[in-house]
Parts: structure tokens; sequence; C-alpha cells
């Protein structure tokens, strides 16, 4: 069971890791002819 | 336009400064943001962008070609522009190691009044923040 467990964890790990180590924090833009 | 902004996929929040030009783009909590797509966004609402900065977290991986790129997610990479900075995170290229970095992804060239990025986006670094 606990077997069962500790690689659900682990395949769980693998899919959300990703997304949670790397991404686009912040974005910041200089425009001109705004009004 | 920063209405416009705000329609677009993975932004949380815009904020404008009417003053400075600046506009800060806070993407949604996963971080699925088009860099490109949001440059689109505001030359459609009529806007010239001077430059573009992100600040952005990923793995240094090398394409078949031999480019640097940086990761951001399974189907997002940026191409590295090569300057001086690029060398202390080159090491880390094909590690499992995470930097944070904040570079530039677009600059206006100089003298065009209006001009629309042209192919992909080219991230120079401008400050290694973080080597995880």
């Amino acid at each position: 069971m606990n077997t069962r467990k500790l690689a659900l964890l682990l395949l769980l790990g693998s899919v959300f890791a990703p997304v949670l180590q790397a991404q686009i924090k912040n974005i910041e833009m200089r425009v001109e002819g705004m009004t | 336009m920063k209405q416009h902004l705000g329609r677009q996929s993975g932004v949380q929040k815009v904020n404008v400064n009417l003053i400075d030009g600046k506009v800060d783009v806070t993407p949604k909590e996963d971080g699925q943001i088009d860099p490109a797509q949001l440059l689109k966004a505001v030359y459609d609402s009529g806007v010239t962008v001077a430059e573009m900065d992100v600040t952005v977290r990923g793995k240094i991986v090398k394409d078949a070609a031999g480019n640097l790129l940086l990761q951001v997610s399974p189907n997002q990479s940026f191409a590295i522009a090569p300057n001086d900075l690029l060398k202390a995170v080159e090491p880390l290229t094909d590690s499992p190691a995470v930097v944070t970095l904040r570079g530039e992804l677009y600059r206006k060239p100089a003298g065009k009044k209006k001009a629309a990025a042209s192919g992909p986006l080219k991230l120079l670094i401008l400050e290694v923040q973080k080597k995880e």
C-alpha cells in the first residue's frame, strides 16, 4: 500500500514539478505614444 | 490598452504608468504567458513598444544546432543572445539547475517610429538573480 502511495506521489511530482520550477514571473514594457 | 492586455491569455494583472510609459504585466500563477502575443496586443492597440523586459525562471538547455535556450516550460523556450552574463549560466547547460534571470526580450530598432517584432524573441540577459 505504501509503495503505491509513494509511486503516486512520484508521478504527481514529475507532472507538477516543471510547472512549479519554471515560469515567467513578470513582464515590464516601456511604451511610446500612449495618450 | 490596459483592457486589451488584460484580456490576453495568462495575464493576471496589468499596471500602466502614464507618466513614464511603463506597463507592468503580472502573469497568472502558472506563468503560462506568451510575451510575443503581448507585444502584438500592444501594437494592435496603437501604441509602440520601445522595450520589453522579463523576469523569468527556467533551465538552460542546448538545442540541436548548439544554441543556448532558456526553457521556461516543455513548450516554451527563448533563445539567449550571447553576452558576458551568459557565460555565468552557461556551465548549467542541460543540468537540472533552475535559474532566475532578468532580461530584455525586445528593443525597438533605433530610428524606427513603429516596428513590430520580427522573428522569434531573443533573451538578452541583464541580471542573473538566482541559481538553484
